[in-house]
């Protein structure tokens, strides 16, 4: 167990190559004499950081049971996958709070120390081979920081490397560290046992003073005093002078430790420290809990529940989607309300088919796109992680949406139809509400996709909602098609709102005829010529289901591969 | 470098005494038998059974203590065991949910609850900052808004004395950051929050957890800090984790606190003694502060283990409440109500400018927060060009054949003028506002001013640029797809696209006032818009047509209002033709001239103009004043 102190989220960074934008200027980086690469780091080193990222609507329990879902091998079995999540519970103290939702800065939840708590145990849960944590004792009050600092040092003697990074060890934590490493403006002065820790500031002429926590006094005498210039520059001296006369002593070294020259401390470095060190030596690293993880099968059903799930949970949401769904519903159904007196005018029919097509998509398009951004955080970091690679998740995602999207369209597109008294063939009303599915199907990939591709929720809705009225504009209605020039063409031809409306006039016309009085005429108008006096007719219906699917397929795809290529990070403000 | 600090701390307890001796009348705060319950649900809400019942958590439970000036007291415990919200409480920031019950006063007097926030400072535990702004500036502006009053020179040297005092002074300009980009150090964030607190030179002064997350050498200097704070004749309490061992002599008061209980509070030495006499001594070596939070706090990993340590606790308290120590605090606090000569209440200094200047240096703030935000005045100014780009990219030129979809053409490019422009505006201000508005929950809260002030702040903020960006679409689209080659129209029109893109943004600020998750405003802002447009713009479907709620309802959308400006500027006085000759006028020939669209779609719509464009301009203030009112509930509503 190594604890550092100073510039150290820097350099834990750079152990799991999350290097942000800096590069590393020289050295390497071996993990069990092996050159680190992400799939190693990913394999074998955990990594919790100071900020927490999970999901604010699944319980405590629930979180860490779908971590040990996904991340515990095969081998395990449900009781004892449920038993582990136990165990962590208690060790980590949140039996009190297993059934209580984790919660965000919007929902209420977990206290803070507690949701700190969680991120750890989702890290102690798979048993990695090596467990890196950033500050994990900040914000925990003593007891439970002395408790999981020793749990931390009994997974360490279990043949595992634990490096932490502390801020402030109380002198009994400090005791549990084997080796350490203390830092000072990204520079070593100390590094080697604990134990030796004081020895060796006794050599060189910092003798600790009695009853004072060696960890804080050596931390205070490294640190830079910046209350003002001169206690600056003289710390500055004394850190440099410090940090020198450490390289001086272990630069014949192989392993850059300091040993004490009695000789009797020299053998107690523990194994696990070489690894990090010296090439030569090679611990097991956990061969079962690397190579025997649930396959993807597995995680796609794991994630999906939990994507069921979560979503289930998010009240607010669901409730503002679904209330959304029914009042454009009631909106557009009680503007072209057709029951009473006359049924609607061809001219009135024609525009209604096609806000029907055009408006929702509109909607759940900025709704996937700010969720997608809310989960974001969580999301490229668990497959930083490895928790579980892309395309399960893209299948579980996708999967996941659909019984709210079903119930979405049936609150949206089944009272619009009775209330404008649609065509009464139940043939009809199920090929009207397989359109209706298929056009909002699109747009909510399109949103996946575009969430996926753009950096930013503003740029992510703005271009989003860009398309979508490119796409809105070349449907058809607003710019009849024929006086498009070349391009809108081509454009059109994706424009799923387009493929919405000619499929929706076609099922509404093909069959009816419509009265239609000029002075005292009346005459009967079959729907068929509405067709092709608009030119709706030129593709048979079913060919503008098949192009619906290849749009919806297309988006999916789009969006497969942004997830698959490119790393987003999460940087919403709020 | 260490032996000087350690005969300071040594010596820093009894001189605090000595001059508690001298100094009289000095302030105090007394909390008498403070209780606080919720009513809680048991479960969640999709379990059904558990969700209806509700049971009452007891937070804080009978806590009485008392604390005079030049002491600090610190609050210890475990997570969970009320510390904060028995600094909620103190602070008066509490009282609108749950039951409570139990006095605070100050200096013998009951406090008022709008006197809380004039005497009480409070540094929270996250730092709410503006993350482009430096120390010095964001400093400066909270000095400005707290004691403006005063002259720019005692400003400069005040915050410069209190950058200073935080040794904040070497990083004064640095920007601060946020959880996007890197700026200052967790110390420094959390010295800024601290430093703008004593700008106002409260005597009382809460901070909860003022350490964490911070490395041992800036947790002792903030905590040594707040105790010289202190003995400048203040009043400083704080909650703290793992404290260190050399502090233990340089607090005043330590309170220990178990469920909401306050197991132990007294002066180191009382601690000590007390402890010793339950049998529980410290050992030599140990700190103390961990030995006894220790002793204090309830094992739960086993049941047993459980059990055992809630009746140690509960031993502990009960020797406590019938202690000398405790029957002081009572005296003490009887004292201070019976005596009468005590000194007025000392409320922070504040020399709040008036509202007016207020607002000026909230819009001179979030200017230079949002100037150095490069990429996202690039959003703001670009959008709605880019949008007209897309626009004309489709319409290339109107034309005048009705046959080639003039009419058509005209009628789509007047309904996405209508209905994208709030939409966009909706995006910057859901984009911008949050974090303003997370600043301004804290910073009213300090009295420093209203959250409606921000807002308006805010709505003066965007206008240029909102102006602006209007400006170069409206342009571009109007020239390049051929609108009516008229100056004064292209003015209209310019006028006219202005109002739907800043109605936009703030109806977003009225949904963020009262709605906390910047998701569930963007779905309402955009649901609004599209339904605005179906039933208001008659673009959709003729407002003639419509059943009559929807009529009514018609009149209370802005786009009524400006699809018909838009419509008139555009079609009065335009002929069309129709096919090369005028020799059928068929179906789609049904309106030769502008005016006969204008007549059928929206009638009357000719006479109505300038009322259309009055009404449409009358929006703006209504639904500004609709933001300030959002705010003042939100004031009710957001309790923390």
């Amino acid at each position: 167990m190594i604890f550092l102190a100073c510039g150290k989220t820097s350099l834990l960074d750079v152990i799991t190559c999350r290097d942000h934008g800096g590069k590393i200027k020289s050295g390497q980086i071996k993990i069990n004499g092996k050159p680190s690469t992400h799939q190693l780091v990913k394999k074998c080193i955990a990594h919790v950081r100071q900020d927490d990222r999970l999901l604010p609507n699944l319980t405590v329990k629930e979180t860490l049971l779908f971590v040990a879902k996904l991340r515990l091998p095969k081998t395990f079995s449900d009781s004892q996958r449920e038993k582990r999540v136990e165990n962590v519970i208690a060790e980590l103290r949140l039996r009190q709070c297993a059934n209580t939702r984790v919660g965000n800065e919007y929902i209420r939840g977990v206290s803070g120390g507690e949701r700190r708590r969680v991120s750890i145990g989702v890290q102690l849960l798979w048993n990695p081979g090596i467990l890196i944590l950033d500050e994990p004792t900040s914000g925990l009050d003593s007891f439970t920081a002395h408790n999981l600092v020793i749990t931390l040092s009994r997974l360490a003697r279990g043949n595992r490397l634990v490096l932490l990074s502390v801020h402030q060890p109380r002198s009994d934590i400090f005791q549990l560290f084997d080796l350490v490493l203390l830092m000072t403006s990204g520079t070593t002065i100390y590094s080697g046992t604990a134990r030796d820790m004081v020895q060796y500031f006794t050599e060189i002429g910092y003798p600790c003073p009695k009853y004072s926590n060696p960890a804080d006094f050596y931390v205070d005498l490294t640190s830079i005093d910046k209350q003002s210039k001169e206690k600056e520059m003289e710390s500055q001296k004394r850190a440099r002078s410090l940090a020198t006369l450490f390289w001086e002593k272990v630069k014949d070294s192989d392993d850059f430790l300091w040993k004490a020259n009695e000789g009797a401390c020299v053998t107690t470095v523990h194994s696990e420290q070489s690894s990090l060190f010296t090439p030569e030596e090679v611990i097991n690293m956990h061969a079962h809990s690397t190579d025997q993880l649930p396959g993807g099968l597995k995680q796609f059903t794991v994630l999906l529940s939990r994507q069921i799930s979560s979503n289930f949970r998010d009240l607010s949401t669901l409730l503002i989607h679904g209330s959304e769904a029914l009042l454009m519903s009631l909106l557009i159904g009680f503007l072209y309300y057709g029951h009473e007196k006359s049924k609607l005018s061809i001219q009135d029919t024609i525009a209604l088919l096609f806000m029907i097509g055009a408006l929702i998509p509109f909607t759940v398009l900025l709704d996937v796109i700010s969720k997608c951004h809310s989960e974001r955080a969580m999301l490229y970091h668990d497959l930083e992680d490895g928790m579980y690679s892309v395309t399960p998740y893209f299948f579980a995602k996708i999967l996941g949406e659909l019984p709210e999207h079903c119930a979405f369209v049936i609150i949206y597109g089944v009272p619009i139809y009775w209330l404008a008294n649609l065509s009464p063939e139940p043939e009809h009303f199920l090929l009207n509400f397989l359109a209706v599915w298929l056009v909002v199907f699109c747009a909510r990939a399109m949103a996946l996709w575009f969430a996926a591709l753009f950096p930013t929720l503003q740029m992510s809705a703005f271009f989003g909602n860009t398309l979508f009225t490119t796409f809105f504009m070349s449907g058809g209605f607003v710019v009849s098609l024929e006086n498009l020039w070349l391009v809108p063409l081509w454009i059109s031809k994706l424009s799923f709102v387009r493929w919405s409306y000619e499929s929706l006039m076609q099922i509404q016309f093909t069959e009816l005829t419509y009265q239609m009085t000029v002075g005292n005429v009346t005459f009967q108008i079959p729907g068929k010529l509405v067709i092709q006096a608009m030119n709706l007719d030129s593709y048979p219906l079913y060919a503008s289901y098949l192009i619906l699917i290849g749009i919806g397929t297309g988006f999916m795809l789009l969006y497969y591969l942004s997830l698959r290529f490119i790393k987003q990070k999460s940087n919403q403000d709020w | 470098m260490m032996q000087p600090t350690e005969m300071e701390r040594s010596g820093g307890g009894s001189r605090a005494e000595e001059r508690i001796s001298v100094v009289i009348p000095h302030n105090s705060v007394s909390v008498h038998g403070i209780s606080y319950t919720v009513r809680e649900r048991v479960g969640l809400w999709w379990d059904i059974p558990s969700y209806h019942k509700k049971y009452t958590r007891q937070i804080l439970k009978d806590v009485s203590f008392h604390i005079e000036s030049g002491q600090i007291m610190a609050i210890l415990g475990n997570s969970g065991s009320g510390k904060t919200t028995l600094l909620d409480a103190i602070s008066g920031r509490l009282r609108q949910k749950g039951n409570f019950f139990g006095d605070v006063y100050m200096n013998g007097q009951e406090l008022k609850k709008e006197q809380f926030q004039d005497c009480f400072s409070y540094v929270q535990q996250n730092d709410t900052l503006l993350g482009y702004l430096t120390i010095q500036e964001s400093l400066t502006y909270t000095a400005l808004l707290a004691l403006q009053k005063h002259s720019n020179d005692f400003i400069k040297k005040k915050v410069d004395a209190v950058m200073a005092e935080l040794s904040l002074s070497h990083v004064a300009t640095n920007v601060i950051g946020s959880r996007i980009f890197r700026g200052i150090s967790g110390g420094e964030r959390r010295r800024v929050s601290i430093a703008a607190q004593l700008l106002q030179d409260p005597k009382v002064m809460l901070l909860d957890e003022p350490t964490t997350g911070l490395d041992c050498m800036t947790a002792n200097q903030i905590v040594l800090l707040l105790s010289e704070l202190a003995r400048k004749d203040r009043i400083v309490i704080i909650t703290i984790h793992q404290p260190r061992s050399e502090l233990f002599r340089l607090f005043d008061k330590i309170a220990i606190m178990s469920f909401g209980e306050l197991v132990f509070c007294g002066d180191p030495p009382e601690m000590i003694t007390f402890f010793s006499d339950c049998n529980y001594a410290c050992p030599d070596q140990s700190n103390p502060f961990d030995f006894y939070v220790d002793l204090t706090s309830v094992d739960t990993q086993s049941k047993e283990r459980e059990l055992e340590t809630y009746r140690r606790v509960h031993r502990i308290t009960s020797a406590y409440k019938n202690s000398e120590i405790f029957r002081k605090t009572l005296e003490a606090i009887e004292r201070t109500k019976r005596t009468k000569d005590l000194p007025a209440i000392p409320f922070k200094s504040k020399d709040s400018p008036s509202a007016v200047s207020k607002l000026w240096i909230l819009l001179r703030r979030t200017t230079r927060n949002f100037s150095r935000d490069k990429t996202g005045i690039i959003m703001r100014l670009s959008q709605n060009l880019f949008f007209g780009l897309f626009l004309a990219l489709f319409l290339l030129r109107l034309k005048n054949d009705l046959l080639k979809g003039a009419l058509q053409d005209r009628v789509g490019l007047i309904y996405q003028c209508v209905s994208a422009p709030p939409y966009i505006g909706m995006l910057n201000a859901v984009a911008l506002f949050p974090p303003l508005r997370a600043v301004s929950d804290h910073e009213s809260k300090d009295g420093l001013y209203q959250k409606w002030q921000i807002v308006l702040a805010y709505i003066l903020h965007f206008l240029p640029f909102s102006i602006i960006s209007v400006a170069m679409f409206s342009t571009f689209i109007y020239w390049t797809v051929g609108m009516n080659p008229d100056v004064s129209r292209f003015g209209c029109f310019f006028a006219v696209v202005l109002v739907p893109h800043i109605i936009g943004e703030l109806l977003t600020l009225v949904l963020l006032g009262v709605v906390q998750n910047p998701n569930v405003v963007n779905s309402g802002v955009m649901l609004l818009n599209v339904a605005g447009v179906l039933v208001g713009s008659g673009l959709v479907r003729r407002t003639e047509d419509m059943p009559t709620p929807f009529k009514v309802l018609s009149y209370l959308t802005f786009q009524k209002y400006s699809s018909e400006v838009l419509a008139v500027n555009e079609f009065y006085g335009l002929n069309f033709t129709c096919g090369g000759s005028n020799v059928s006028p068929g179906a789609s020939c049904v309106f030769p001239q502008g005016i006969q669209f204008i007549e059928t779609t929206f009638p009357d719509a000719m006479s109505r103009f300038t009322t259309d464009f009055l009404m449409l301009y009358a929006f703006l203030p209504a639904l500004v004043i609709l933001a300030i009112v959002s705010f003042k509930i939100r004031d009710i509503i957001i309790v923390r």
